[in-house]
């Protein structure tokens, strides 16, 4: 399930929002919760298992202080992505079935 | 539009949605590198192959056949330095504007002018011509495209994720790059010939040869004084009869690029040693970066056993030793770079002037692809010569390259130096050695070599034309062939030493000979300082142990200073000085010369001789027709001492005539202000290791991939080197040769490229401290020892 490409977290919010939302609110906060709630763990777990070297190294490139800060930082742009795409579905959905009536 | 935002790079920004995700982003360049599988199957390899991995990340590899261990050695260094091979061929190929963007645009533009991608083909062809050396590239080739075919989005290196970017297929050619690039590195570093016209044109010929001698004044030259040269010289070229005056290029950067791309080496022969057997030591003094530019390993065959420091990209060991032989080499520095005025015949170019006969040009097109733009399609205009690297409507990227000239680089000339090192890496005596080098051209090296026999003996090799005295330092009449290089000094002509009365042979990048050698031998020679330290320390030495060599290579006494200083503060009245130039001035009385990090009279001393030289120097040297380089320590310091009534010493913008003592006197005031004004009241801040600290920039220049801010003793004049430009010891080795061969070393850096590793760059705090890791020489493929902590077999995945 868990495979390379990053942007299973834009395509699943997407596919929800299409199916699922009942609002645009609704569909952009599961992006927010899925996408952002996957990649915070995944980062925590990561960074406990063995990848404090690395992630020093990208806060020192990035300028962010903490190894903290680069771990919500990543959760924040898997929140942001997922979010729109949450969003983007359930509008396009909504535009789908106002043209239909 | 967000998902193109988070997926490709931004200018800087590297695509975040990728870069970031915790499944194959950067997350995941951990420490996964370092664990290493047991068992891999892979390529073609006709036996199986061993490799133990120490406790540092070396691995040694034992195979049975040579295809298989190059193959290995090829996996396994693309396993831990693939993205650096690649960017460094993309460096010297002009290819990085593809990687990185327009930016880059102007440097590719000169390296593709300066014609390395020429000399890899030339360099490539003589290559593949030889079975031996043909193998040997070719299972190098299939072992690094084998890692590559594994990566895969994971665990692809960092500085791809970050650049956005992805590995190509390695070709032969990538390897040939490489060693251009290191011999570019070790014969461009100083390009004066413009500068040194139009210093003629200025000052007149006696000053030049006053203020930028050939023979850098107090040498103690690499080949001892006793030794004699039982041949005459031959084919030394006509000088004509007028002085070639060259166009003038006003534009052209005066300062010649003095960075020093010099080493030090020496071997001990057992009359001198505790054991009764040769130690060899070198140490390189190169460009710092991560990942380092050397990654040690041992390669072993049945018939071959050999441990060094390799050049990622390249096969073979540069540096090290066997079973039998230990070698080291350091910079020759003898001018194999010359510059030729062209007359081109018209503005099509296709023309140029030559013993009154136009000659075609070749042209060869380049093109030169930009990121996120249009290729740019560049000519370059090669003579006989070689290439024209800028013309005079151009604007250089190196600005000290004459416009209008062809280059003549012995680099651009065919040649296998891959021979040379699978010979000496195959070396059981000093006569293998011998004929190892006796093909070797470019760059010239002072190669020191030790046997268990017990010779050592030292080579300055390399292709060197003959020239008439002082030729090569101006610029050539391009159009005259009297100024051709017409032949090369004989191999058996050139400067050595065997087995020398002394007992050792060393070198550390000085003028190589005496007067008495017959051939007129110029270049950009290093000065007096390391290699009469390195002389003075070991002909008081006996019974030489490992551990006096290692403490011998930590040496920083900095004996220019250790000339000069006395003469200085004799020419003070310490009554006469105020209270803080007091302390300044106790502080140098009682000063050893020592630039360790805890001392403040090393940062007082270099404060001050600055001044000293800015002082006497800059009336003169800056003029009305540019700012020359003001002459080297070494060069000042001989005036002083031997010349001090010469005129220099008058200030040119000041009304009356100054003395040398006027001058000593005002630049101690001087320094004195300037030591606090830039680092504030004596006190810590004036020691040295603060004063002068030093940083390993990243190999792409990425902020927080490198080690900044660095305490390091020593200076650019001492045994232990240290350069401000982060310039240093890049490899550092001594080896005690006997039945049971022992080595010890240390580069700053770590074996892995992977800044995610615990490897990237865990020497580096020994490395500053000085100390050294002992090597682990194993024997046999069966040896165990409790420092290996992995091991892998390889086998033929087919």
């Amino acid at each position: 399930m868990i495979t390379p490409w990053w942007w299973w977290i834009m395509v699943v919010p997407f596919v929800f929002g299409l199916l699922r939302a009942k609002s645009g609110w609704y569909g952009f906060l599961l992006g927010v919760y899925t996408a952002g709630a996957l990649w915070l763990t995944g980062s925590i777990y990561f960074y406990l298992r063995g990848s404090q070297i690395i992630t020093h190294r990208v806060a020192d490139i990035f300028d962010v202080g903490t190894p903290l800060l680069l771990i919500l930082f990543t959760a924040i742009i898997a929140a942001f992505a997922g979010g729109v795409a949450g969003m983007t579905g359930y509008v396009l959905k909504r535009s789908h079935t106002k043209n239909k009536s | 539009m967000v998902f193109y935002f988070l997926n490709f790079r931004q200018g800087k920004i590297p695509p975040l949605g990728k870069f970031c995700n915790p499944f194959a982003g950067f997350w995941q360049n951990n420490y996964s590198t370092d664990v290493l599988p047991y068992i891999i199957r892979v390529g073609n390899l006709q036996d199986s192959v061993v490799v133990h991995w120490d406790d540092r990340h070396v691995p040694h590899v034992f195979a049975q056949n040579a295809y298989d261990l190059y193959f290995t050695q090829g996996y396994i260094t693309a396993w831990d330095r693939l993205w650096q091979m690649e960017f460094q061929v993309a460096v010297t190929a002009g290819r990085l504007a593809a990687i990185v963007g327009g930016d880059l645009l102007d440097q590719d533009l000169y390296f593709r002018r300066c014609g390395m991608t020429y000399a890899a083909e030339r360099a490539l062809k003589e290559i593949l011509a030889d079975p031996e050396t043909r193998l040997i590239i070719e299972a190098y080739a299939d072992g690094v495209n084998a890692f590559i075919q594994r990566i895969n989005p994971r665990n692809l290196p960092l500085e791809y994720k970050l650049l956005d970017y992805h590995p190509e297929p390695w070709t032969f050619l990538k390897s040939a790059l490489l060693s251009k690039f290191m011999a570019w590195n070790l014969t461009a570093f100083d390009i004066s010939e413009n500068m040194l016209t139009r210093a003629r044109a200025v000052f007149g010929q006696g000053v030049i040869d006053d203020l930028y001698p050939v023979v850098p004044p107090f040498t103690d030259p690499i080949i001892p004084r006793q030794v004699r040269w039982p041949f005459r010289s031959i084919n030394i070229p006509e000088k004509p009869t007028t002085d070639f005056v060259p166009a003038t290029d006003s534009l052209a950067e005066l300062a010649s690029a003095s960075r020093l791309r010099g080493s030090n080496n020496w071997a001990i022969a057992p009359q001198k040693t505790a054991t009764g057997h040769p130690i060899v030591c070198a140490d390189f003094h190169l460009p710092l970066y991560l990942p380092c530019m050397w990654y040690e390993i041992q390669l072993a065959t049945p018939d071959m056993n050999v441990y060094g420091a390799s050049l990622p990209g390249v096969p073979l060991v540069m540096v090290g030793f066997n079973e039998y032989v230990a070698w080291g080499a350091t910079n020759a520095m003898t001018d194999v770079i010359d510059w030729y005025e062209i007359e081109f015949k018209d503005d099509v170019k296709s023309a140029y002037l030559h013993d009154s006969m136009w000659l075609p040009t070749r042209k060869r097109i380049e093109e030169i692809r930009v990121r996120n733009s249009e290729a740019v399609i560049d000519t370059v205009i090669y003579t006989h010569h070689g290439p024209v690297v800028y013309d005079w409507d151009e604007k250089p990227y190196s600005k000290v390259i004459p416009r209008g000239c062809a280059m003549r680089w012995a680099g651009h000339d065919p040649s296998n130096e891959l021979k040379t090192f699978l010979e000496l890496n195959h070396a059981r005596d000093y006569e293998d050695c011998r004929e190892a080098i006796a093909n070797y051209d470019c760059p010239g090296l002072n190669f020191a070599f030790a046997s268990v026999d017990g010779d050592v003996a030292l080579w300055h090799t390399g292709k060197f034309p003959i020239r008439w005295p002082g030729q090569g330092r101006y610029i050539n009449d391009g159009r005259n062939s009297a100024y051709d290089w017409h032949a090369w000094i004989p191999r058996e002509h050139l400067p050595h030493v065997l087995n020398p009365v002394r007992g050792y042979v060393s070198s550390a990048n000085q003028y190589p000979v005496d007067e008495r050698y017959p051939y007129y031998l110029g270049g950009s020679y290093w000065s007096f300082d390391r290699g009469a330290r390195i002389n003075e320390r070991l002909s008081a030495m006996s019974s030489i142990t490992h551990e006096n060599m290692i403490e011998l290579q930590n040496d920083v006494v900095d004996i220019s200073a250790r000339k000069i200083l006395p003469f200085l503060l004799a020419n003070i009245d310490e009554e006469k000085l105020m209270l803080q130039e007091r302390t300044n001035y106790e502080e140098l009385e009682s000063w050893n010369y020592d630039f360790r990090i805890d001392l403040i009279a090393p940062t007082i001393f270099t404060y001050w001789w600055r001044e000293i030289s800015n002082m006497i120097w800059i009336d003169e040297m800056h003029t009305a027709h540019g700012d020359f380089p003001l002459p080297r320590s070494d060069v000042t310091i001989s005036l002083l001492l031997n010349n001090p009534d010469s005129e220099y010493f008058d200030v040119n913008d000041t009304p009356g005539r100054e003395q040398l003592r006027d001058i000593v006197v005002k630049s101690f005031h001087s320094a004195s202000n300037k030591l606090f004004e830039d680092l504030g009241s004596y006190g810590d801040n004036w020691r040295w290791g603060n004063a002068s600290k030093i940083g390993i920039e990243h190999l792409a220049q990425i902020r927080g991939l490198g080690r900044m801010g660095l305490i390091k003793a020593g200076n650019g004049f001492t045994i232990n080197v240290k350069h401000s430009s982060s310039l240093g010891r890049s490899w550092r080795m001594v080896v005690s040769l006997g039945s049971e061969m022992q080595g010890w070393g240390i580069y700053p850096g770590g074996q892995s490229g992977n800044p995610g590793s615990k490897f990237y760059d865990n020497f580096v705090d020994d490395w500053l401290a000085d100390r050294v890791y002992e090597f682990l020489y194993l024997k046999s493929a069966d040896t165990k020892h409790d420092r290996l902590t992995a091991h892998m077999i390889l086998r033929s995945g087919s």
